[in-house]
């Protein structure tokens, strides 16, 4: 009678699989990252309102490429001309507007040339948002870019690198112990364990990076956007540490983990999907 | 001696101004009168130059004047017209319009860079006395609240005026002379 050959090929598919997803599903968390850091933003259209002798706001932070439009609501004609002669509107009528392109970066004071008495300038950052910060290492300004490596250290390098690991590890979490559940695999089940485990441990991490960089830049960041990102995070870190325990409860019992707890982390991955477009859009903006 | 021209200038608009401060405080009418007069002088010199002057920084100035005076003049006019404060002439008024007849005088003697430089500086010395007679006198006498608020509005624009007409004297003056 010939022997049972031992269960070597049982592992090996669940392996090979277990792999090929975590790919495949790294690829396609990361290409939201990667297109938004490669496609430019769509230049924005940005107002300045001139009424009772003022430039309002007086200072007004733009992406180089934004439109700039001028309105005159003031009883009075004014003009729009910066100090360094790169731009002058002519006289724009009380009612009329007058628009340009801000190709410039840095700091350009402007004034009224009837009226000097009425100045304002315009904060020009190159379009991404940050001139003078560099991101892991990797600067760039006017367009020239150092690929010399440097340890992250600011929040604005910590944060982003973290969340790469809450983002990943929720969506293959789930991935195993579904395909645990239909293939009946318990290297896949473990695999869900851990990688559930990690998110809450590592999640918090992510979410105290995103504090540090919100305390240090809060007024450069669109109010309403940082409002609703930093609750949401916090709120994504506690419900992981809940979702870790809860698997980890699943796993003392030695039981897979009942369909309750996978549609509760799927509800959550789609929440975090939203989260990780917010914070987008603060980076790279709309 | 235009330092001197320009200083005595400065100092009879003073007086009229300041004259204001001893006589009896301006009521309303009045004050709506007295800015109205200012507006009028500023527009009437501003026309008087244009056709004088070939400087295109002195046409601009004036042509500014026109249209920022005119403008102000129409929303006090409208001001005034709701409030029911129709205005009235007074002394100051008077006097104002004496002193604009006698520079308008003295501008149509005057001919080229000369009457360039003379404008300037008599901008620069009239908006001066407007803006101390609408921070010392006009504004706290004002009774109407709306007044008073429009009065404080005006400030800003008097003062870029100011500083445009700085900027254009001593433009001017670097320009060399051609009074000899």
């Amino acid at each position: 009678m010939r022997q049972a050959s031992p269960p070597v090929m049982d592992v090996s598919p669940a392996a090979l699989l277990l792999c090929g997803t975590c790919l495949a599903a790294a690829c396609v968390l990361a290409l939201p990252f990667h297109l938004a850091a490669q496609t430019p933003p769509q230049p924005s259209q940005q107002i300045i309102i001139i009424k009772q002798m003022h430039f309002e706001p007086s200072t007004l932070k733009v992406k180089a490429g934004d439109r700039v439009e001028w309105k005159n609501e003031d009883i009075f004609s004014h003009t729009a001309t910066a100090n360094d002669g790169s731009f002058d509107s002519g006289l724009i009528a009380p009612g009329g507007s007058w628009q340009t392109t801000i190709s410039k970066n840095g700091t350009i004071a402007y004034h009224c040339r009837p009226h000097p008495n009425m100045a304002a300038e315009l904060v020009v950052a190159q379009p991404g948002g940050r001139t003078q910060h560099k991101v892991g290492g990797v600067s760039g300004e006017e367009g020239r870019i150092s690929l010399a490596w440097s340890p992250p250290k600011r929040p604005e390098e910590i944060h982003p690198i973290l969340v790469n690991f809450t983002a990943a590890l929720l969506p293959l979490a789930l991935l195993s112990d579904l395909l645990g559940r239909i293939f009946r695999r318990q290297g896949l089940h473990t695999s869900g364990l851990w990688m559930m485990v990690y998110e809450g441990a590592i999640t918090p991490l992510t979410a105290i990076a995103g504090w540090w960089w919100r305390s240090s830049e809060a007024d450069q960041l669109p109010a309403k956007l940082i409002m609703l990102h930093q609750w949401l995070g916090t709120a994504a870190a506690l419900l992981f540490i809940v979702f870790a325990a809860w698997r980890w409860r699943f796993h003392r019992r030695a039981l897979p983990p009942s369909w309750t707890y996978l549609v509760f982390v799927f509800v959550a991955m789609l929440g975090l999907i939203y989260q990780g477009s917010l914070g987008g859009a603060m980076v790279f903006g709309q | 001696m235009k330092k001197i021209g320009s200083a005595i200038l400065a100092l009879s608009f003073t007086f009229v101004f300041g004259a204001m401060v001893s006589a009896q405080a301006p009521t309303d009418p009045q004050i709506v009168g007295i800015v109205q007069t200012a507006n009028r002088i500023d527009i009437d010199q501003a026309r008087l130059v244009l056709k004088k002057s070939t400087n295109p920084q002195v046409k601009e100035f004036a042509n500014q004047m026109i249209s920022d005076h005119t403008s102000l003049e129409k929303s006090v006019s409208d001001l005034a017209n709701k409030l029911g404060a129709k205005e009235e002439t007074s002394h100051t008024a008077k006097q104002l319009k004496q002193q604009a007849a006698d520079e308008s005088k003295k501008l149509n003697t005057l001919k080229g860079k000369d009457c360039d430089r003379e404008y300037a500086s008599h901008e620069v010395a009239f908006h001066q006395a407007v803006i101390d007679a609408a921070t010392n006198t006009l504004i706290p006498n004002a009774k109407n609240a709306e007044l008073k608020s429009a009065l404080q509005g005006a400030a800003p624009l008097l003062q870029g005026h100011l500083q445009h007409a700085q900027q254009l004297q001593q433009s001017l003056q670097g320009a060399g002379s051609s009074s000899h």
